[in-house]
């Protein structure tokens, strides 16, 4: 059986695409509080979180000192001095800003053990989020945050997700999870089963990359320059390799890629991409995207021997591909 | 355009005679010396133990507890000891990281010991994993059964039912190939609560699996891992780990998992005190004596490590580069202390040679090869010319390519 052929994967596709789906989706999230909380993050991070109202989230990303990517995450304030960090692994990102902290009047912890987190999404989310809330949350703008109620458990829901589509995340207690799990399996929704569709085909479908995807980037290469303003912003950790990187040009393009067979199943995260037999990039993943009907995925070109519609192959099995913009639908 | 200033800098085990085997070679090597001591040491295990079942299910049930062993102590220090794992791979709660940690694990050791293929499915309830090759057939399908119960344990420690008990949350099925001589291996694990399946026995593990399987088609598998192909293992969760990273860690536990473990077992079958370590000479000096009964293989080995043809057939470096070699990708660190016509004397720190893995020193290397290369050097030199090993028990041992007359030769 291909990816293509998995009914329980396609299911669960179609389930958010065109109703509703629910999974189990902890990332790891940093808790950040204290007077120097706000300074510290814009520090670290590329986008100015200052300007980020309360109960409001802002996307970003963290560099290191070579202007490369270490994660993209949402910065998440929950009050004038208290943020929730997304990220895809915590421990690094406590040790991240325990290097940057000296002096600061701020304390930081990985809360990912304490808290548990379950996202509804697809263009029916709203109608289920209302059925399951104390109190109706439709009015909730993206990217917002807020104080709600379950079954009389609190919770925290906010606007977002990784699907591309409507949807609601919410966060609770790790010792509220049971019950939130049995409200929502009695709710009107497809418990997704299939872990690649979540993490990767409806994300990669829409555009949105993970963590090891941009890994090393810099934000210009991974198509975040709007993201970066150095006219407006000051320091911030790899500025000075950002601003030398914007004056030497991009050494890679972070593209989309479609596979021209039947299948991808042979293709790792790193495997080289060769353009007439000389190595251009490497890719990053594959998958089967069940609402494009394709073999799609990330790879980091050569910018100048690569522009879109360019012919390459992937792996070691010579797998014919084309270069495309790295969004589907 | 300028000229280079110098040639490239390639990484690589220099031979005896300056030859540089580069390094992805060495590691393949290396690997095979490993899987070939495994083998050895498996066909004494037959010879003392001729139930297939008996024996797999014994080999089962030592690597199974050898396994939960390697991270046992109380919930606090399994807890450490797991999140150094996590921390080492970055890998995230979301996945359930207790939950497939067998997964994960098997995944960066197989791809180590260049048994290619991937994880194709890896969700809640069910990881599936797909070996497209493995230059492991040439030990026996006990090996094979073996690894399903270290994949029992490594998800049993990380998420078993009770903390310190074997609950076997999980059944575990090599649905496509059940033995050795077929390249592809699907290993299908699955949750028994998810799909209404029953506890395992050690001998259970070769059903079908629940659910259908993702396969590759025959012409995008693969025939080697990724540390061949692209330079670097890459694990699902995007953390990169280098081809040196990957040779280093086949140098060590390649040791432990094949041949350290399966050896509690096989010591134990013995029915007669005594009747291993009169067993394992005897196996081992075949081996070696069959290596080079062809004449094409004392050419190719010369060919291999480059030995001018000054030096002579029956002379004792062509015996001590061989051996250089071996240990060389294996890497060891030695020093020689003689290498000529009269003979070749090798140090080497017995910690190093017993102790691949440090906290396993396995003395049965010591004598496995000791037997090995005296049989070897009988058909690659002459049989006037002998290995042995002097200094066994003390901090340094020397191996010594001599002339003896050996009135006993088994």
């Amino acid at each position: 059986m291909l990816f293509k052929d998995d009914e329980v994967a396609r299911a669960d596709a179609l389930a958010v695409r065109k109703d509703s789906g629910w999974y189990r989706w902890t990332h790891d999230t940093v808790d950040v509080t204290g007077a120097d909380s706000t300074a510290l993050l814009d520090k670290l991070l590329v986008n100015t979180v200052a300007q980020c109202n309360v109960g409001r989230e802002k996307y970003t990303t963290m560099l290191d000192d070579s202007g490369g990517i270490i994660d993209d995450l949402m910065a998440i304030r929950l009050e004038e001095n208290h943020w929730w960090l997304s990220t895809l692994y915590g421990p690094q990102m406590v040790r991240w800003l325990g290097e940057h902290a000296e002096g600061c009047d701020v304390a930081f912890s990985d809360i990912t053990p304490e808290i548990d987190m379950f996202s509804v999404q697809g263009p029916r989310s709203a109608e289920v989020m209302d059925k399951l809330l104390d109190a109706p949350v439709d009015e909730l703008k993206r990217f917002q945050i807020v104080d709600a109620s379950i079954g009389g458990i609190s919770v925290r829901v906010d606007r977002g997700g990784f699907t591309g589509e409507l949807g609601y995340e919410i966060y609770c207690s790790r010792s509220d999870s049971d019950q939130i799990l049995k409200l929502l399996r009695d709710a009107d929704s497809r418990e997704l089963q299939t872990l690649e569709v979540f993490v990767r085909s409806l994300p990669m479908e829409k555009g949105m990359a993970l963590r090891q995807d941009y890994h090393h980037l810099t934000p210009f290469e991974a198509n975040l320059g709007w993201s970066v303003h150095l006219d407006k912003k000051g320091d911030f950790v790899g500025r000075a390799a950002l601003e030398k990187a914007q004056e030497v040009g991009p050494r890679y393009a972070f593209v989309g890629v479609e596979i021209e067979r039947e299948s991808y199943e042979d293709i790792c995260q790193n495997e080289i991409v060769r353009k007439r037999g000389i190595p251009v990039g490497k890719c990053r993943q594959m998958i089967y995207g069940y609402t494009v009907g394709k073999n799609i995925g990330y790879a980091i070109v050569d910018p100048k021997r690569c522009p879109l519609g360019t012919k390459v192959t992937i792996g070691p099995n010579d797998s014919p591909a084309v270069i495309v913009a790295p969004k589907w639908c | 355009m300028a000229l280079k200033q110098r040639v490239d800098l390639h990484r690589g085990v220099e031979t005896a005679f300056g030859k540089v085997i580069p390094e992805k070679e060495a590691y393949s090597f290396c690997l095979r010396t490993i899987a070939a001591f495994s083998a050895n040491i498996f066909q004494v295990m037959r010879i003392l133990n001729d139930d297939w079942e008996d024996r797999t299910a014994r080999i089962c049930e030592t690597a199974n507890m050898m396994n939960c062993a390697a991270c046992s102590g109380s919930e606090g220090q399994l807890q450490q000891y797991l999140n150094a794992f996590y921390d080492e791979w970055n890998i995230p709660e979301f996945v359930d990281r207790e939950a497939w940690i067998g997964a994960i694990w098997g995944d960066y050791g197989d791809e180590a010991e260049d048994m290619a293929g991937r994880v194709i499915q890896f969700t809640r309830n069910r990881v599936e994993k797909e070996l497209d090759s493995c230059p492991w057939d040439i030990v026996g399908s006990e090996m094979c059964n073996m690894t399903t119960a270290m994949f029992t344990a490594n998800f049993d420690i990380a998420a078993g039912g009770e903390h310190g008990k074997i609950t076997n949350d999980v059944a575990l099925n090599m649905c496509e190939a059940r033995g050795c001589g077929d390249p592809h291996c699907r290993v299908v694990a699955e949750r028994l609560d998810a799909f209404g399946l029953h506890h395992q026995g050690w001998l259970d593990h070769r059903g079908e699996s629940a659910a259908p399987v993702h396969d590759t088609p025959l012409e995008r598998r693969v025939k080697h891992a990724q540390g061949l192909r692209n330079g670097q293992y890459t694990q699902t969760f995007g953390e990169e780990h280098s081809f040196e990273w990957q040779y280093n860690w086949v140098a060590q536990m390649g040791w432990v998992w094949s041949i350290s473990f399966p050896l509690i077992a096989i010591r134990d079958m013995e029915k007669n005190d005594g009747d291993f370590d009169r067993v394992l000479p005897i196996v081992f000096s075949t081996a070696g004596k069959n290596h080079f009964v062809d004449p094409f293989a004392r050419e190719g080995l010369r060919a291999w490590l480059d030995i001018p043809r000054e030096v002579g057939d029956n002379d004792p470096r062509v015996m001590g580069a061989y051996i250089g070699a071996i240990m060389g990708c294996q890497l060891v660190p030695f020093e020689w202390e003689a290498f000529d016509s009269d003979g070749v004397t090798i140090k080497v720190s017995t910690d190093d040679f017993n102790g691949r893995f440090p906290m396993a020193p396995l003395d049965e290397i010591t004598a496995g090869y000791e037997a090995e290369w005296n049989g070897a050097v009988k058909t690659l030199v002459s049989p006037e010319w002998s290995v042995w090993i002097d200094g066994k028990d003390d901090e340094y041992q020397f191996i010594q390519i001599g002339r003896k007359i050996d009135t006993h030769m088994v």
